[in-house]
C-alpha cells in the first residue's frame, strides 16, 4: 500500500461546549477517491475546514506527506498542495470566468506579485487557463462575470478553480448541490477523470448515493463529529451500523 | 466596450488638455488649477487602489500625502533652494510614508474593516496635530514658504530668442513658471500610468480577487494580509510623491494645503464621483470636483447676475452659498450615476 499523503490525528474543534468534530484519525492515500458521507451536521464541512485551514482545530493534527499542516494558514496549506472547492459557491462573482480561473494558476506560479507587465501578456499563464477552460467546457462564457453564470457553471467554475490549483489533495464538498439531474454529471464526469491521475488523492463529501456508489475507492462515515465506520464502500454501504444513522432507526 | 470606450476617451481628453494648459489657459489661476488636477489625479487614483481595487478603507491618506509635501518643505527650508534637498526631501518623505505603512499594515489590515479604518484615522490625527505642535521645524498652523530651485524662477529664462529674450511659442513665455508646471505635470503623467500598469498586471487581478471574495483569494494560495500591506505601501508611497511634487510647485506647505481632513474628503468625494474601481474614474472625479471648487463661485456669480430681476433665484445663487449647491450637485451624481461617473457608463455601455 502507498504511504497516506494526507493524515488527521485526533482530529477534534469544539464550539463552546458542542464537540463538532471529535477524535477523527484518518489517512488518505495517493490514487485513492474516499467520500465522506454522514447525516446534516455530522460534521463533514467543519471537518473539511481544518484540512484546508479556514478553521483552526482545538486538538489533533493534519500533516501531508510528513509536513505539520495544522497551525498553518490557508494560503499556505494550498501552495503546500492542498486545494479545496466550496459547498457554497464561494468565486471572484465581478471578475470574468477567465481571470477566475487565471487567478488560481498564477497563484501556483508565484507570477501573482508580478506588477507591472499588463496581465494579458503572460501568454503561458492564459494558456493554462484556458486548458482548464476546455476541461470543464466554459469556454464559451470565458469572457462572462462569474456571477452571471447559471448555477450549474459557477459550480464548473468552482472545479475549474480546484483544478487549476493543481494540488495533490483535491478536496470537493458537495460538488453537485443544488444542481439539475442533467448538468450533475458534468462535474462528476471531471471528477472521475481525476481518478485517472494516480498521484492525487481525491476527498468528496456528497449526500447522493448513486453518485457515492459510482466514484467512491472507500467511504468514511461521519455521526455527531465522530468516526463512525471506514471502508470498502460496499461493506459500508450494507453494514448495520450505517443502515440505522441513515435511516434514523437507531435513534 | 462602448462604455469604456467613452470613459477612456474623456480621460484621455482631459491628459491631452492638461498637457496642453499652458497655450489653452494662460490666465495664472488657470495653471493652478490645471496643477491641481495633475496632483490630484495621481492621489485619487493611488487611493482608489486601496479603496476600489482592494476594498481598503483607510482615511490616513492625505496623511502620507503630507509626509511628501513636507519632506520636501522642510528640506528646502533647511537646505536652500537647490535639487538636493528636492531629492533627499521627497525621499525622506517617501521613507516615512512606507515605515509607517508597513507598521500599520502588518499591525492592522488582519483586523476588521472598520477598525482598520478608525487606526487610520487615529494615526492620520497624531501626524496632524504633531505637525501643528512642532512648529520650530514644519512652521505649525502657518506652514512655511521656501524657495524652490532656481529652473522654477519666473524670471528663468527656458528658451530665449536671437536677442537673448525670452522666447515666447504661441504667445506663452517659456519661463520658470512653464517649467514648474511641467515638472508637475510629467510627475503626475508618469505615476498614474505606472497605476495603470500595476491595476492592469497579474497583481492588478489579485488586489481585485481580495476585494471580491478575500476568504477564496487566501483559499487558492494568495497570503492576503502580505498582498494588502504591498498595495498599501504602493499606494502611500505614490500619496508621498504627490505631495512632495505638490510642495515644489506651490512654494508652501502647511497643514491646509497637506494634511487637513478637509483634503481627505476631497479625495473620498472625487473617487466616489468619478467610480471606484476605475483608474479613469479617478482621472475624472478629480477634474469636475477640482473646477467646481474653482469655478462654482464664479458662475453662480454670473448665475445671480442674471437672475437679479427675479425674486428669490438671485438670493439662492449668492456666490456665498456656493457649497450648498455643491452640496446638491453631488447628490445628484450619485443619484443618477450610482457607481461613480465612469462606473456607471462602463456598465451601462458595455451592456448596450
Amino acid at each position: 500500500m502507498t504511504h497516506p499523503s494526507l493524515s488527521t490525528r485526533d482530529l477534534t474543534i469544539r464550539f463552546g461546549g458542542h464537540v463538532a468534530v471529535n477524535k477523527v484519525t484518518c489517512d488518505f492515500r495517493p490514487g485513492e477517491l474516499t467520500v465522506i458521507v454522514g447525516p446534516n451536521g455530522a460534521g463533514k464541512t467543519t471537518f473539511f475546514n481544518m484540512i484546508s485551514g479556514q478553521l483552526l482545530p482545538s486538538e489533533g493534527t493534519v500533516t501531508k506527506d510528513g509536513v505539520d499542516l495544522t497551525r498553518l494558514s490557508p494560503s499556505t496549506r494550498a501552495r503546500h498542495g492542498v486545494g479545496r472547492a466550496f459547498q457554497l459557491t464561494n468565486l471572484f462573482p465581478r471578475l470574468s470566468v477567465l481571470e477566475n480561473i487565471r487567478l488560481a494558476v498564477q497563484a501556483q506560479t508565484g507570477d501573482g506579485r508580478r506588477f507591472f507587465r499588463p496581465a494579458a501578456r503572460f501568454t503561458d499563464l492564459t494558456a493554462r487557463a484556458e486548458r482548464y477552460l476546455e476541461a470543464t467546457r466554459l469556454e464559451k462564457v470565458a469572457h462572462l462575470p462569474a456571477a452571471t453564470l447559471p448555477h450549474g457553471d459557477q459550480r464548473k467554475l468552482e472545479v475549474a478553480l480546484l483544478m487549476a490549483m493543481e494540488p495533490d489533495i483535491y478536496m470537493f464538498d458537495e460538488p453537485t448541490a443544488g444542481m439539475s439531474l442533467d448538468h450533475a454529471p458534468d462535474v462528476l464526469d471531471l471528477i472521475a477523470e481525476l481518478k485517472h491521475d494516480p498521484s492525487k488523492t481525491i476527498l468528496l463529501v456528497e449526500h447522493k448515493m448513486d453518485v457515492v456508489r459510482k466514484l467512491a475507492d472507500r467511504i468514511i462515515v461521519l455521526h455527531n463529529g465522530e468516526l463512525l465506520a471506514d471502508g470498502d464502500p460496499d461493506e459500508v454501504m450494507s453494514s448495520q451500523l450505517v443502515r440505522d444513522v441513515y435511516l434514523g432507526t437507531a435513534a | 466596450m462602448r462604455g469604456t470606450l467613452t470613459v477612456k476617451g474623456a480621460a484621455l481628453l482631459i491628459w491631452a488638455l492638461l498637457l496642453f494648459a499652458p497655450f489653452l489657459f494662460q490666465d495664472v489661476r488657470q495653471i493652478e488649477v490645471a496643477a491641481r488636477i495633475a496632483i490630484f489625479i495621481v492621489l485619487v487614483a493611488s487611493y482608489d487602489l486601496l479603496i476600489g481595487y482592494t476594498g481598503i478603507v483607510s482615511f490616513a491618506h492625505t496623511m502620507f500625502f503630507g509626509m511628501g509635501a513636507y519632506g520636501v518643505a522642510i528640506a528646502l527650508k533647511q537646505m536652500g533652494p537647490g535639487w538636493t534637498p528636492v531629492l533627499l526631501g521627497s525621499a525622506a518623505g517617501v521613507a516615512v510614508a512606507l515605515v509607517l505603512a508597513v507598521g500599520i499594515g502588518l499591525l492592522s489590515l488582519r483586523v476588521k474593516a472598520i477598525f482598520f479604518a478608525m487606526i487610520t484615522l487615529a494615526a492620520a490625527s497624531v501626524v496632524l496635530v504633531l505637525a501643528t505642535q512642532f512648529s520650530q521645524f514644519t512652521g505649525g498652523d502657518d506652514g512655511m514658504t521656501y524657495r524652490t530651485p532656481d529652473l522654477f524662477k519666473p524670471a528663468t529664462k527656458l528658451l530665449v530668442d536671437a536677442e537673448g529674450k525670452v522666447l515666447s511659442i504661441a504667445g506663452v513665455k517659456m519661463n520658470g513658471k512653464i517649467a514648474a508646471y511641467y515638472f508637475v505635470f510629467v510627475i503626475s503623467a508618469v505615476l498614474f500610468w505606472a497605476m495603470l500598469r500595476i491595476t492592469g498586471s497579474p497583481l492588478g487581478t489579485v488586489l481585485k480577487a481580495i476585494r471580491e471574495n478575500e476568504a477564496r483569494a487566501e483559499g487558492i494560495g494568495y497570503r492576503v494580509v502580505a498582498y494588502r500591506t504591498a498595495v498599501f505601501c504602493i499606494a502611500a508611497g505614490t500619496a508621498a510623491l504627490a505631495g512632495a511634487t505638490y510642495a515644489v510647485w506651490l512654494k508652501y506647505t502647511g497643514p491646509q494645503t497637506a494634511l487637513s481632513f478637509s483634503i481627505m474628503i476631497d479625495i473620498l468625494l472625487m473617487v466616489v464621483i468619478g467610480g471606484m474601481g476605475t483608474m479613469w474614474g479617478a482621472v475624472i472625479g478629480a477634474t469636475l470636483m477640482v473646477l467646481a471648487q474653482y469655478y462654482l463661485r464664479d458662475l453662480m456669480e454670473v448665475a445671480a447676475g442674471a437672475t437679479a430681476n427675479i425674486p428669490l433665484l438671485p438670493e439662492l445663487l449668492n456666490p456665498e452659498r456656493w457649497l450648498l449647491w455643491l452640496g446638491v450637485i453631488f447628490i445628484l451624481l450619485v443619484y443618477f450615476f450610482p457607481s461613480g461617473i465612469a462606473g456607471t457608463i462602463i456598465q451601462k455601455g458595455d451592456k448596450a
